[in-house]
């Protein structure tokens, strides 16, 4: 972190080797175009630059810190660009597995991803779906399926426990 | 906000999915109570697997060079800012930039919603007062260390919590390259406030409440106008205003949403 605080490049090019793809994974997926994802990639390493000092490894990995950048990068731009069409969402466990293109580090992260997935019933993976990769708010999601507020919040949280359990799973490993 | 509440919506924070005054809410929570730090970091950890869930792409080859170039660029930046800089003259400019908030005078609310009134002599001057002030203002802002782009200068008004008088304006700088700067502008403080002094200012934000500075009676000038200022590490996400007197009542509040991108309003 050292190095990417003082922008030392071969530091940005060890973090955009193990990082790079799935954080432009991310961007695709959500927002659509090549484009899209290659601006939210460079936003997110420079905003990580830009945070660097404000990393706490104790209090959390990189991974989660560096993903969580993407993805509240991602979702602000969902939110702020409404009526654009997005693409059909496609995730890990939906298409044929690529072996060999990442570090240990991010295959243990999708291995917990595929767990995490297939715990879910279809209507969880489609509610975490809309929340989490379409940036829906609880109350968007209950106005417009027409259910109570506080059902979409305890299934949300259901959700997540078991997505929780997936990622206790992957501290084992 | 109690832990009850918070962990109510810890999910939906991790999620993204709290509007930007209850995430603030739920942060400043977080930041002094361990039990729901410790639940809202495994929901973090498990909501960034869900990152991880999207069918992988490959990014183009040269996307590579371009996220190294894009850091080696702003740290440049920085370098040069930081490099020949005398403090003196970021202080004069905050100077200039306190002073020209009061020149404003209504607040910049009724300036950015073109509100002026116009029909008579009076209104025309005090347009083109304004008028002035804007072009000015302007100037400041995109001068010296206000002209690097990734810099972010956001304005907003403060308006009276409830009843009472007085209002304001404050002005936020945040900046990867050099310290983060609050400027805040009270003015119109009525009498009977004038018994409740000292005037509290604090930003809200991610990680709670940062005190911009404190305006007793010296701060005050014959018109009830007084200024803070004050430089942060990082002012991120830091949008709102709030001035409470010597008992803790807000006595006035307010959002940091204009960006400076000043226009003047038409005659």
């Amino acid at each position: 972190m050292e190095g990417l605080l003082a922008g030392d490049d071969d530091a940005v090019r060890a973090l955009y080797a193990r990082y790079g793809r799935p954080i432009y994974s991310l961007g695709y997926r959500l927002l659509g175009t090549r484009e899209s994802a290659e601006e939210l990639t460079q936003d997110v390493f420079l905003t990580a630059w830009r945070k660097a000092a404000r990393f706490d490894p104790t209090r959390g990995r990189l991974s989660t810190w560096l993903m969580t950048i993407a993805h509240n990068l991602a979702v602000d731009r969902l939110r702020r660009e409404t009526g654009v069409s997005r693409p059909t969402l496609v995730l890990v466990d939906e298409v044929p597995d690529a072996p060999g293109l990442d570090e240990e580090a991010v295959l243990v992260e999708r291995d917990a991803a595929i767990r995490a997935l297939s715990s879910l019933t279809e209507a969880e993976r489609r509610l975490v779906g809309r929340a989490y990769f379409r940036g829906m708010t609880a109350r968007e999601i209950a106005e417009t399926d027409g259910i109570p507020l506080g059902t979409v919040k305890t299934r949300l949280r259901s959700a997540m426990i078991k997505v929780r359990k997936a990622n206790e799973g992957k501290e084992l490993l | 906000m109690t832990c009850t509440a918070v962990r109510d919506r810890l999910t939906e924070r991790v999620l993204g999915g709290l509007s930007a005054r209850d995430a603030t809410a739920v942060d400043r929570h977080l930041a002094w109570c361990a039990a729901c730090r410790k639940e809202a970091g495994e929901l973090e950890r498990a909501s960034a697997t869900l990152a991880f869930a999207v069918a992988s792409d490959d990014p183009p080859e040269a996307l590579e060079g371009r996220v190294v170039e894009t850091v080696r660029r702003s740290v440049a930046d920085r370098n040069r800012r930081n490099a020949p800089t005398p403090r003196r003259s970021r202080l004069t400019l905050v100077a200039a930039l306190a002073a020209m908030l009061a020149v404003l005078g209504t607040g910049w609310g009724a300036v950015m919603a073109n509100r002026a009134v116009r029909s008579d002599q009076a209104a025309q001057r005090e347009v083109a007062r304004t008028q002035s002030a804007l072009e000015r203002f302007q100037e400041l802002v995109t001068s010296l260390e206000f002209s690097d782009p990734e810099n972010e200068v956001l304005l907003g008004s403060l308006n009276p919590a409830k009843t009472g008088g007085g209002g304001g304006s404050a002005l936020t700088l945040v900046s990867p390259t050099i310290a983060d700067m609050a400027i805040v502008l009270v003015e119109g403080v009525p009498d009977d406030l004038r018994e409740h002094l000292p005037l509290t200012v604090r930003l809200r934000g991610p990680e709670g409440a940062l005190l911009v500075g404190r305006i007793d009676g010296d701060g005050l000038d014959d018109s009830g106008a007084g200024t803070v200022t004050r430089e942060f590490g990082d002012l991120t996400g830091y949008d709102t205003v709030i001035v409470r007197d010597i008992g803790g009542r807000v006595v006035l509040r307010g959002s940091m949403q204009t960006r400076a991108t000043v226009t003047s309003p038409s005659p």
